[in-house]
């Protein structure tokens, strides 16, 4: 059985502040010292003084202390690190170390241990492993199923994980992640998306107003969106009613996603150009399973001169094969205010069946035109929500900002 | 949109062909209408199209689909002359100022035309009329009226009548009052001097638009042979629109329609006005925005089946008419969709994209993401929240005197009405909701808050927050302490604690959190006032930091 050392009180001292005649010679190195100053700069100066003349590393001379030769490695400093340290030191300078009363044998924890020798045990201790003692009991058996004090994971926040795992997929399919305001304009709103101003969706039951913010600005292309609306643009006849730019300035928290894509075209798009966002949307609406005031919209733009209907049908088929794994799809005409031809999808899923999943079209040029876009601009949208709650095994769409701190943490993750 | 409730046999006839329920999905899909759900005979669908009125009823989706069938189908219609003349005073103009009329012969009205008319002018008053403010739609039994009819204005305790579905004789005011309509409606006329009123020659009041018909002549039923329909409002070309929409639609089952003088004080005006509209389409753009390597006549030919009569073509420009009916075609992509309709959208293959772009996600998310990462592994549970609450939950249970929030208007609750400013009270109210829940519990939630700044564009910026809370006996300041420093170490941040001053944490353990000089957040104790408020009867440190500010202060290079 190997001998453990451990640091005597004083012996712990010199580990941590150095042994004293070493602490002598550091302050003899700036030159000699008479007795009389010397207690005042060295700590157990009639230690430092037995060792270091017994060293030869100091004389006295007529009541002053000087240095004879300095020492380069002092074994006895780096031995009492190392026992500090627990790690095995040299036999001869244990026995100085020893003779110094700076280190001593654990014997009394050995000696403790001892008596376990031959027993049967619950608790394998680091003492037991360090004397070696672990070589002379037994380890009782446990009743394997029981377990111990309950543990509950740390874990995303099972929609917020969903949502960054569609973000991370927009990416990989070449996606641009597009931010903004959650208090919009209507101009960026509705009025941009050449939504008229007497649009059913913007009026109190549908859009949700504020109060006492004021009027927000206008970008100087509203002009060329008013033109759209009143006259029309390419060809267009307009909506031909009297816009109003105080409409337009009013300030709502953001009904739809769209108003990112377009800050996007005003802004000037790469082209080739894709983009998408994942935005929380604010409409009134009855608050129940199936619908919440509060919501997240995931859609985006694609924008290129090559853009044709077929395509607009092969991005939504893209999405429907690589976020909700459909196999099958279906294509139905639909209607977006902004968008003309306008497609709604359908997607088989594996589990849920059929699902409307998407919605895509062609922006109107009278939207793209007022903002300096002159290629074709393809706008879609995916329906998140259902494949969220499918997946995260909730039928109350509210969930999906669950309160429940006990389901979060029995949640599965796969 | 407009939800709408058709009967399937009702379709039948007028399609002329049996349906069963797959036929009618896949079919009233050319109508831009969805089945919500089949119950025996009666189906609910829901019209997609917020600016085609003419599709929310059986008539209308039956003709789109007709028209598919039969592989073409251009409408003109004709209104042949009455004698019937609608007189309007110059009064109205300050109320309602304009009427456009139409008379209906040859009514056969079985139960489900009648629910369908009933139907569609609802639909269209309401979806397309703004709730009746712009549009009001007056239908009448014809033989119970002696024309020339009066559109005047009246007093409102000036007359008496018997309003529709009521026994007994009220004066518009009283209308206003006690009818269900005129509860609903009578906003429409608040401040008005004097309301708006049909009336015929033998002074049979019709009805007080847009409340409520009379029970007499504006009650129309089964037996109803003649009617009188009428439209106000306030733009006379929406007024169009609708007066077309529904004598159109009535034609479908073989009522005649007759046109109405209507007389303003300065012109007089024949309506309803049924000329087709004109629109052109350059079938080259067809081709390109299509992709569908279509001959001008197969072209045409898709034209022709969306309703569309083709009255000219030279090369690839094509010029059109459409039917009265329409009013929503304002550029030939209009055109363009309704040949793809009639191509059929399941017979188009799609093209995937080749376009070589590179994805790349906002700053600010992937800073959170990460940061979120640090949270998990320092033990804390995400949470998600709205970002609408309420005063009570961000100011007065936090004991905070207000503060300017952005707030809704027409909030549907009053439990969400503002934007949450900062953070920690959703983080709060989340343990609220988990008293009864194992503890410790440790969470945290990143997210943004909106916060005034007139500066803006839009008077208000966004910060993206974090907010974390430790809840448990044994937690005190110094563990949340550590957990910032930890959290804070792992971002390299220089940061100093300062004794602060908040009043929703224990005075003397509340300290801001300093970075670069600026301050970042504030770390402390909350007070048990708060915690008793809440109901929460257990210890709760926690910490909010601005995460916006990290990100812009931070060097983060390697983000990118």
């Amino acid at each position: 059985m190997p001998k453990r050392l451990r640091l005597t009180d004083e012996g712990k001292t010199y580990a941590e502040r150095g042994l004293p005649e070493l602490n002598l010679v550091k302050v003899l190195k700036q030159g000699s010292i008479p007795m009389s100053q010397a207690r005042e700069l060295v700590d157990s100066l009639d230690i430092a003084l037995q060792w270091g003349k017994k060293r030869n590393w100091i004389r006295i001379d007529g009541g002053v202390i000087r240095l004879i030769s300095s020492p380069d490695v002092v074994p006895e400093q780096e031995a009492l690190i190392k026992v500090l340290k627990g790690e095995t030191i040299d036999e001869e300078v244990a026995k100085i170390l020893m003779q110094r009363n700076l280190i001593e044998v654990e014997s009394s924890f050995v000696e403790e241990l001892k008596h376990l020798e031959g027993q049967t045990i619950t608790k394998l201790t680091p003492e037991l492993m360090s004397t070696g003692l672990w070589r002379g009991v037994k380890l009782r058996p446990y009743d394997v199923r029981i377990l111990g004090k309950k543990v509950h994971p740390s874990k995303r926040q099972p929609f917020d994980y969903f949502l960054s795992e569609l973000r991370q997929k927009l990416v990989e399919l070449g996606f641009v992640e597009m931010k903004g305001p959650t208090i919009e304009t209507e101009f960026w709103n509705y009025d941009a998306l050449y939504q008229p101003q007497g649009h059913p969706a913007r009026d109190w039951l549908s859009t949700f107003y504020l109060k006492g913010t004021g009027l927000g600005d206008l970008p100087s292309i509203s002009k060329n969106v008013k033109r759209a609306h009143e006259h029309g643009v390419s060809g267009s006849t307009g909506w031909n009613y009297r816009w109003d730019p105080m409409r337009a300035r009013r300030l709502m928290p953001r009904a739809q996603g769209t108003a990112l894509s377009a800050r996007t075209l005003a802004k000037g798009p790469l082209i080739p150009g894709k983009y998408f966002a994942i935005a929380r949307c604010y409409r009134p609406d009855v608050i129940d399973a199936f619908h919440g005031i509060e919501f997240v919209q995931v859609e985006g733009i694609v924008v290129d001169s090559s853009l044709t209907f077929r395509n607009l049908l092969g991005i939504l088929e893209m999405f429907a094969r690589e976020i909700a794994k459909a196999k099958e799809i279906k294509f139905i005409p639909d209607y977006y205010p902004f968008t003309e031809p306008s497609v709604q999808m359908s997607a088989k899923h594996p589990a849920m069946g059929w699902i409307e999943f998407g919605g895509a079209g062609i922006f109107r040029e009278e939207l793209t035109k007022p903002l300096n876009v002159d290629v074709p601009v393809i706008a879609w949208g995916l329906g998140v929500d259902r494949l969220a709650m499918f997946k995260l095994g909730i039928e109350d769409i509210r969930d999906l900002f669950s309160r429940d701190l006990d389901w979060m943490r029995t949640k599965t993750v796969v | 949109m407009p939800s709408l409730e058709v009967s399937i046999r009702d379709m039948e006839r007028l399609i002329g062909r049996t349906l069963t329920p797959d036929d009618l999905r896949r079919l009233v899909a050319v109508a831009k209408c969805d089945v919500d759900s089949v119950m025996g005979d009666s189906v609910k669908l829901e019209a997609k199209d917020t600016n085609r009125p003419d599709l929310w009823s059986s008539e209308g989706i039956a003709r789109e689909i007709r028209f598919r069938l039969k592989k073409s189908g251009f409408l003109s219609y004709r209104a042949s002359k009455t004698k019937v003349e609608v007189i309007v005073d110059k009064s109205v103009k300050n109320v309602r100022p304009f009427t456009a009329c139409a008379v209906v012969t040859n009514l056969h009205l079985d139960e489900a035309a009648l629910s369908q008319m009933i139907q569609l002018q609802e639909k269209v008053a309401s979806n397309y009329g703004g709730g009746r403010r712009d549009i009001a739609i007056g239908v009448y039994d014809l033989d119970k009226m002696r024309p020339p009819i009066n559109y005047t204005t009246v007093d409102p305790d000036g007359i008496r009548f018997v309003p529709l579905d009521f026994e007994e004789e009220l004066t518009p005011r009283e209308i206003l009052e006690k009818h269900p309509k005129g509860k609903e409606f009578g906003h429409l006329l608040a401040g008005a001097t004097r309301y708006p009123i049909f009336i015929d020659s033998a002074g049979e009041v019709m009805s007080i638009p847009p409340i409520i018909n009379s029970n007499f002549s504006g009650k129309v039923t089964g037996n109803t042979q003649n009617a009188f329909i009428e439209c106000s409002g306030f733009h006379f070309d929406r007024l169009s629109v609708a007066l077309n929409v529904i004598s159109t639609a009535l034609t479908e089952r073989g009522a005649k329609i007759g046109a109405v003088r209507v007389r303003y004080p300065d012109r007089v005006i024949v309506t309803p006005d049924f000329r087709p509209g004109r629109a052109n389409v350059d079938l080259a753009h067809f081709r390109r925005i299509s992709d569908l390597a279509l001959s001008s006549s197969k072209a045409c030919a898709l034209l022709r089946m969306s309703g569309y009569k083709v009255v000219h073509r030279k090369k690839d420009r094509v010029e059109v008419l459409y039917p009265a009916y329409r009013h929503d075609i304002m550029h030939e992509r209009d055109l363009m969709e309704d040949m793809l309709i009639s191509y059929g959208y399941d017979k188009i293959r799609p093209q995937p994209l080749k376009l070589p772009t590179v994805g790349i996600s906002s700053r600010i998310e992937k800073f959170s993401s990460l940061l979120c990462e640090l949270m998990i592994g320092l033990g804390f549970q995400q949470v998600m929240s709205y970002t609408l609450t309420n005063r009570a939950n961000l100011f007065d249970k936090m004991k905070l005197k207000d503060e300017p929030v952005i707030e809704l208007e027409n909030p549907v609750s009053s439990s969400w009405s503002v934007f949450r400013n900062w953070m920690l009270p959703c983080i709060i109210d989340f343990l609220s909701s988990n008293a009864h829940v194992d503890y410790p519990q440790n969470v945290f939630e990143i997210g943004d808050v909106i916060v005034p700044d007139k500066t803006k564009e839009t008077r208000t910026i966004d910060r993206r927050k974090l907010a974390c809370a430790k809840a448990s006996a044994e937690v005190g300041y110094q563990d949340m302490a550590s957990v910032l420093d930890a959290f804070l170490g792992s971002l390299g941040c220089q940061y100093e604690l300062k004794a602060g001053s908040h009043p929703s944490f224990i005075e003397g353990r509340v300290a801001d959190i300093v970075l670069d000089g600026a301050k970042l957040g504030v770390l402390g104790e909350i007070s048990p006032e708060i915690l008793e408020a809440w109901s929460i009867e257990i210890p709760v440190s926690a910490f909010e930091i601005d995460v916006t500010s990290l990100c812009d202060v931070l060097p983060l290079e390697n983000l990118d």
